[in-house]
């Protein structure tokens, strides 16, 4: 659907998932690294453990079906380079780190292009010297503050989200100028803040305050049952499931009631709790019509029901019944789900640089007349210097090897 | 400068977060948004919170109009052949429909793609559910964000060792597939303007899920080791870095000062049991973590937590405070980027929502207003869009269509 764009990429963690779902739409992206590599090679976790500049395995997730060449953008021969293919292309992407020079300061862009700058906080102002630590960032959003149990600290995820969600959202930013652009043929920049973008899993933390209500608090979401917190995960025969026991009101409050009965009618609860209104309860116990504890029975009698169940069973169990409740799946899981693999979800992709062959999870969308593949996998390091300053920068065999010679490919 | 989506029309089928979201960041660009909802089957977000001033009402949730603002509001009952019709009437005004129904419901309204693109074979149309429209388990699974959280592989590593898994802060998955759908969405719009083409989308939000998720997905597809929950914040690989307790219930700062200038910085600040020479190298400090975040609690313990932000920062040692609500409503770099937007309406009065979550220097985004009230704008888009004349639409008011 891109394909008629070019992206060159200066790479750095924020820009990674940018370039690649423009990408996976079908963009010729190019990567520009420094002659050392990029940061994100150096991001965990690694190739069976043992780490190497062609071993991060978040580096091969997030670089397919893009070329990369090795530029040193400090140098005077690297950013004429620069410059120069950077007219052939229709967006940049880059990242502006804090406490560090732009790399791209100073480099003058054809009004058509298109500029897209991520920064960990802030473009200009306050916190813009703050360091972009995926640590920092996220616990500035709002969310971890919210997640795990208020007796132990707050839980951030492993997997870094910064660098995805500040990605994500600088893809939309450049698409956004795109369109722009089919309209008048002017380029233009635009700047991602990885903390504004993450805080939208804040959901509605931030909106508390100023709408007169009081903080939102992880101690505070006990609700309707203080005195028995409601699970957010409930033991399996062989994992965990996650099962929404609290969902009243019209929409959701019928999918409780089914559980309510299937919890009886398999004989893990009582006929009197299933037959609660658990459509109008948040209601009935306000006036007094319905008690806590019936709540805390239901939850009882779900535990035990999972408990002698399978994942599977549980799914399944769910889909006929249409019940609000998921398997909580690790990655074999994933793996191996009838769902996804019918549905086409994976591309087979080499990483590493022994050959290995992997089923990546890459289309993130299916389209009626467009396909996700992935064409290449993520490259070597420098694996498309040659043929890019060659080709495209006019550059001469004798040239390149002076470059690399001086160190500045 | 006109937004880019100036003079583009979308039809905001969907409900709750995911395609609302979605549609709001398309309003946001400068396209006219048109939500379809119903008295009858209220859009659940309108029942959830916080509701200003936390009166309860469906006028009132900030929520709503946080992911709803600058649409709006047609409320047709589907349930009624004619509200279906008039459906079908506003697809063919629109380039983009999004919907987000549990699969196979909108075929039986006669409202899914194939017989929509027969009006409107450019028509650019998403769906988002769970677990997309197609494969083994699509049909009959709805669900909420939260299922998602799970099937994308994320509710299962967020948790303590021994304890079982906590899961993501509410729907996860709700934030994150609007970003696939979007970038799905515009690069069609790119297409069609270039070939004419539209074409139908189907997102699985747990798929999204699994994008963010990637470098675990891979760790286990290349060496079949599966990632575990961890419990404790901060990566095993850098030390200083983590959270540490401060003053006050419940608050904390988060520390990432493992590069050598970072750590020099945060050592000379603190000072004491830091200067063993034990610490003076990477790997002495990962062998003696345990002591080292002790003694980096030990002076987090007593100070506030913002105060020690701003020590922790001045003296060069990167730090922040895990932000709560109340962090983020005075927090500086938010209210310079003009992030908190101001809204006035009708019956909440003044409040606050969030603004577009990237800037565009030359042509800006749309300026920000509220949401609509259910229905605020049947006439209006019924006489506009669909031609009718007020007699009637009077007589699909009388007839319970516009509910």
């Amino acid at each position: 659907m891109l394909d008629d764009l070019r992206v060159l990429e200066v790479s750095a963690p924020s820009t990674m998932l940018a370039g690649s779902i423009l990408a996976d739409l079908g963009a010729d992206v190019v990567v520009v690294e420094p002659p050392s590599g990029a940061p994100g090679r150096r991001l965990e976790p690694f190739l069976d453990g043992i780490p190497g500049l062609e071993r991060s395995l978040t580096w091969n997730a997030l670089n397919r079906n893009k070329r990369a060449i090795t530029l040193d953008l400090s140098d005077p021969d690297g950013r004429d380079l620069f410059t120069h293919l950077a007219g052939k292309f229709d967006i940049i992407l880059e990242a502006a780190q804090a406490r560090t020079p732009a790399p791209l300061e100073g480099i003058e862009l054809s009004n058509r292009t298109i500029r897209c700058v991520v920064s960990g906080f802030a473009h200009s102002g306050p916190k813009s010297d703050y360091a972009d630590s995926d640590l920092l960032v996220m616990a500035s959003t709002g969310t971890p503050a919210m997640t795990g149990d208020p007796d132990r600290p707050p839980l951030f995820h492993s997997v870094p989200q910064s660098i995805m969600e500040g990605g994500a959202e600088t893809a939309l930013a450049a698409l956004a100028c795109v369109i722009a652009r089919d309209r008048d043929g002017q380029g233009q920049q635009a700047h991602t803040s990885a903390r504004i973008a993450a805080m939208m899993s804040a959901l509605s933390v931030p909106l508390a305050i100023g709408s007169g209500n009081p903080e939102l608090t992880r101690k505070g979401a006990a609700g309707l049952a203080p005195d028995a917190r409601i699970p957010s995960s409930y033991k399996c025969a062989d994992g965990y499931m996650i099962v929404t026991v609290a969902a009243f009101g019209p929409s959701f409050g019928p999918m409780t009631q089914r559980l309510a009965k299937w919890a009886a009618d398999e004989g893990h609860l009582s006929r009197e709790i299933a037959e609660v209104n658990w459509i109008t309860y948040p209601a009935d116990v306000r006036n007094r019509i319905a008690s806590p504890t019936q709540l805390h029975e239901l939850i009882r009698g779900v535990s035990s029901l999972c408990l002698g169940k399978t994942k599977a069973e549980l799914s399944a169990a769910a889909r006929r019944l249409g019940l609000l409740v998921a398997p909580l799946m690790d990655m074999k899981d994933i793996a191996e789900s009838e769902q996804y693999r019918g549905r086409g979800l994976f591309t087979p992709v080499q990483i590493g640089c022994d050959g290995r062959e992997i089923e990546a999870p890459a289309r993130f969308a299916q389209f009626s007349n467009f396909q996700i593949q992935t064409h290449l996998p993520a490259p070597t390091l420098s694996q498309h210097t040659a043929e890019i300053l060659i080709d495209e920068a006019g550059i001469s065999s004798t040239e390149l090897q002076a470059l690399f010679v001086h160190g500045i490919i | 400068m006109n937004p880019p989506l100036a003079g583009i029309h979308v039809l905001d089928l969907s409900w709750v977060m995911v395609g609302p979201v979605s549609a709001r960041y398309l309003a946001d660009l400068g396209a006219d948004v048109i939500k379809v909802e119903s008295r009858g089957r209220i859009d659940p977000l309108r029942t959830l919170g916080p509701f200003k001033d936390g009166k309860p009402g469906p006028e009132r949730s900030v929520s709503y109009h946080n992911l709803n603002a600058g649409k709006r509001s047609v409320a047709i009952n589907l349930k009624d052949k004619r509200g279906c019709d008039l459906v079908r009437q506003l697809a063919g005004w629109a380039d983009v429909v999004l919907e987000s129904f549990t699969p196979g419901v909108l075929e039986t309204f006669e409202l899914d793609y194939a017989h929509l693109c027969e009006r409107k074979p450019d028509l650019i149309m998403v769906s988002t559910s769970i677990l997309g429209q197609t494969g083994p388990h699509a049909r009959g699974t709805s669900g909420v964000g939260t299922m998602g959280a799970a099937m994308s592989g994320a509710s299962l590593l967020l948790g303590w060792p021994d304890r079982p898994p906590f899961g993501t802060f509410g729907p996860w998955t709700d934030g994150v597939a609007p970003r696939f759908i979007v970038a799905s969405v515009l690069a069609a719009l790119h297409r069609r303007s270039l070939t004419g083409e539209g074409c139908y989308i189907d997102v699985a939000q747990a798929e999204a899920g699994i994008q963010f998720m990637a470098p675990a997905y891979y760790e286990y597809a290349a060496s079949r080791s599966l990632p575990t929950r961890r419990g404790l914040a901060g990566s095993p690989l850098r030390a200083p870095h983590g959270i540490y307790p401060c003053f006050g219930d419940d608050r904390w700062i988060a520390i990432d000062a493992s590069a050598n200038r970072d750590w020099e910085a945060l050592r000379a600040l603190i000072g004491g049991p830091l200067e063993d020479p034990v610490l003076d190298t990477l790997v002495g400090r990962l062998r003696n973590r345990e002591a080292l975040d002790r003694a980096i609690a030990s002076w987090t313990s007593p100070r506030d937590a913002e105060e020690a932000e701003q020590v922790l920062h001045g003296a060069g040692a990167p730090a922040h405070v895990v932000s709560r609500g109340g962090d983020l409503a005075r927090d500086a770099h938010l209210r310079a980027a003009n992030h908190f937007r101001k809204i006035d309406d009708p019956i909440i009065g003044e409040a606050e929502i969030e603004g577009p979550r990237f800037t565009l220097h030359r042509t800006p985004h749309a300026s920000i207003k509220r949401a609509p009230l259910i229905g605020e704008h049947s006439v209006e888009v019924l006489s506009e869009v669909c031609k009718l004349s007020g007699a009637e639409i009077a007589a699909l008011e009388a007839a319970g269509v516009l509910a």
